[in-house]
């Protein structure tokens, strides 16, 4: 089944300035979008809304899964519904197992170390780095390679990337972006990656670019707008704040 | 959990059939004039009142000495389920029942656990006046059974844990061990109790670490929510020595425990982590005393633990910093957390530093789960109850981290079996 995740006129702000200003998008199964903007244009914040972090607070607009608002709904509602956000700086828990955080969240038990096992070696993590705490003595890579191994796991209809891209080294970026393309076609989720860099995408083909300046989407096109990214930098897709 | 309301005397108490029992053990004991010593000293202090600052939070007008009766026999019981899988994974264990050692475990290469009947301290100095001024340590003077002593020989590595599995039965008991880490040895120990139903129970312990020695120690307090359990331990630690401790406790009505240690040699090093989970009316008071008594010593406390229904905590801790001891680095850090409204926690950090050349920090606070943390749980689908289930039960699995995997794992489960019948307290 073909799920929808629709953004449709999204204001967010954060520590009292309107960061996102009325942000469009759409998306479905198995697509991969990407987010490409500078610096302080919003992408983030529009990652962490999406998610409900605290501290973010949405003004107006709408966010849905085939119809289902989720802007009403709690972290964890949105997670079950679907929605799963992989972070930039995934937290460190201390005290609590990734284990015993998939089954938690839902994860079917049956079998599930071994799954945790397998998925990690698909990410080239070895296994026993996730019998730590969460994220807890774990190298920026290996903290991106298990929030993978999480996605693996919990198969969510539409995974949300922030920035999973910064402070990787090359086996590592090829490594995350191998197992977001397979897990497209593997069951279908919807990648909307939030990246600066153009690198992810060698081995993680989107079908949509959107740029985003000053908390709107000002540009969207296809696999050929990272070149032209890449070449002119942000500075022609600037638009005048009013 | 079961609160206790079977205290309810107001009025003054006698001890005389607590007395009378204390007096027909120690007539029997081969240094019963000593013991008598111990228990004229005991006389002399007498019972703590809430007007004594140290035991201000205690419910002592709960506590009802001629209540208790010291055996003069080990009552036998059997194992409980976990002891008996605790004992399993262990390399040696040792049973104390009733502060009575009633097995000292296979003979295990490098070490060597015996029996001392006479009372003394390692601290060097008299025991009696070496616990002077303190109640109930100088009661374990008076009315242990005997001192059961674990020495691991110098150099040596244990390789697998050292278990003591001390059970109360009884009405009243009063274990004392002592630990002695020879020059350049390595061990991990687990003192665990269990029982104590409407019963006192008065532990004391003292570690020696060699120079350069190293013990991890894990005090895993599982007594009936009924029981007074006030605890001691104190750990002496040479040159370059290091003692991790971690303490966890879940029973008593009243559950106190002093943790001390003394740093005496340069560069000994000791980390404590404490955590409780009160219930109930219970109350949980943990004491510290971080005494670094020579230069390039380093203590690391965090003490953690969190409080629900009508419970109350208490945590203070005292870091003291000698003059000379140069270079020390002392962190002392207390975090709480309140799940009900009608809970409570104290803290009190002190600080007494007679040394300028010294890092010295402490860190207080009480107040709800981190926030973030929780998100982060939230955000991958954990409900919120689940969420700060899992954080709250990670207060325990953090102190189990040095040990083995499959211990660990055993503990982890029983934390975990006793976080399940408090369900309704952390939802």
């Amino acid at each position: 089944m073909t799920s929808t995740l629709k953004v449709q006129g999204l204001r967010v702000e954060v520590s009292g300035k309107e960061v996102l200003r009325g942000l469009d998008l759409e998306m479905s199964s198995g697509e991969v979008h990407v987010i490409m903007g500078p610096n302080g244009s919003g992408k983030s914040t529009l990652a962490h809304a999406l998610s409900g972090r605290p501290g973010y607070r949405v003004l107006d607009g709408s966010v849905t899964i085939d119809g289902i608002e989720l802007l009403t709904l709690t972290p964890t509602e949105r997670a079950r519904h679907g929605l799963l956000l992989a972070l930039q700086q995934p937290l460190e828990v201390p005290g609590v197992r990734p284990i015993d955080l998939l089954a938690a969240a839902g994860a079917d038990v049956r079998d599930l170390r071994e799954r945790m096992r397998e998925e990690s070696l698909n990410v080239e993590l070895r296994p026993e780095v996730l019998d730590r705490f969460v994220n807890v003595d774990l190298s920026g890579g290996e903290r991106k390679r298990a929030e993978m191994v999480q996605l693996a796991i919990l198969r969510p209809k539409f995974a949300v990337l922030d920035e999973i891209d910064s402070g990787l080294d090359v086996d590592a970026l090829g490594a995350v972006a191998r197992r977001l393309a397979l897990s497209t076609t593997q069951w279908g989720c919807g990648v909307l990656a939030i990246t600066h860099f153009r690198r992810l995408l060698q081995e993680l083909t989107p079908t949509m670019i959107h740029v985003v300046s000053d908390g709107r989407v000002v540009a969207t096109g296809g696999p050929e707008l990272a070149e032209v990214l890449e070449r002119d930098g942000y500075e022609p897709f600037r638009v005048a704040r009013h | 959990m079961l609160g206790c309301a079977r205290y309810t005397a107001m009025v003054p108490k006698t001890m005389k059939l607590f007395a009378d029992s204390a007096s027909s053990f120690i007539v029997n004991q081969p240094d019963a004039m000593e013991r008598r010593r111990a228990w004229s000293a005991f006389e002399s202090v007498g019972l703590p009142t809430t007007a004594d600052e140290v035991w201000r939070y205690a419910p002592l007008r709960d506590l009802d000495l001629d209540s208790y009766r010291v055996p003069d026999a080990p009552a036998t019981a059997p194992d409980t389920h976990f002891a008996t899988m605790l004992a399993s994974r262990a390399g040696l264990v040792v049973r104390v029942v009733d502060g009575f050692c009633v097995s000292t475990g296979a003979p295990f290469d490098g070490v060597e656990v015996e029996l001392i009947e006479t009372i003394g301290s390692i601290s060097g100095v008299d025991f009696i006046d070496h616990y002077a001024g303190d109640t109930f340590a100088v009661l374990n003077g008076a009315l242990s059974p005997s001192t059961t002593v674990i020495r691991v020989a110098p150099g040596v590595v244990v390789d697998r844990p050292i278990v003591v599995v001390n059970s109360s039965n009884c009405s009243a008991s009063f274990p004392r061990t002592q630990i002695v880490m020879g020059r350049g040895s390595s061990a991990t120990v687990v003192e665990y109790f269990e029982g104590g139903d409407q019963a006192l129970v008065v532990p004391l312990s003292e570690y020696a670490i060699g120079d350069a020695a190293s013990l991890q120690l894990i005090t895993y307090q599982r007594l009936s929510p009924s029981a007074w359990h006030v605890a001691r331990t104190t750990g002496f630690l040479g040159r370059d020595a290091r003692m991790r401790q971690a303490v966890i406790g879940f029973g008593g009505h009243y559950n106190r425990s002093r943790n001390d240690a003394e740093m005496l040699g340069s560069g000994a090093e000791n980390e404590l982590r404490t955590t409780f989970l009160g219930s109930g009316d219970q109350v949980h008071d943990f004491r510290t005393h971080q005494f670094h008594k020579a230069a390039r010593t380093r203590s690391t406390l965090l003490s953690k633990g969190a409080v629900a229904d009508q419970s109350r905590s208490v945590y203070t801790g005292l870091i003291e910093i000698e003059k000379g001891a140069k270079r020390t680095d002392a962190r002392q850090t207390n975090h709480n957390l309140l799940l009900s409204p009608a809970a409570h926690a104290d803290s009190v950090p002190n600080l007494d530093i007679r040394e300028n050349d010294v890092v010295c920090a402490h860190a207080s606070s009480v107040g709800p789960l981190d926030e973030m943390q929780r998100w982060y749980l939230e955000s991958r689908g954990v409900t919120r109850n689940d969420a700060e289930r899992l954080m709250i039960q990670g207060f325990f699995y953090e102190m189990l981290t040095s040990l083995p995997t499959e211990l660990a794992g055993l503990v982890e489960s029983d934390v975990t079996s006793v976080l399940s019948t408090l369900e309704r307290v952390l939802s």
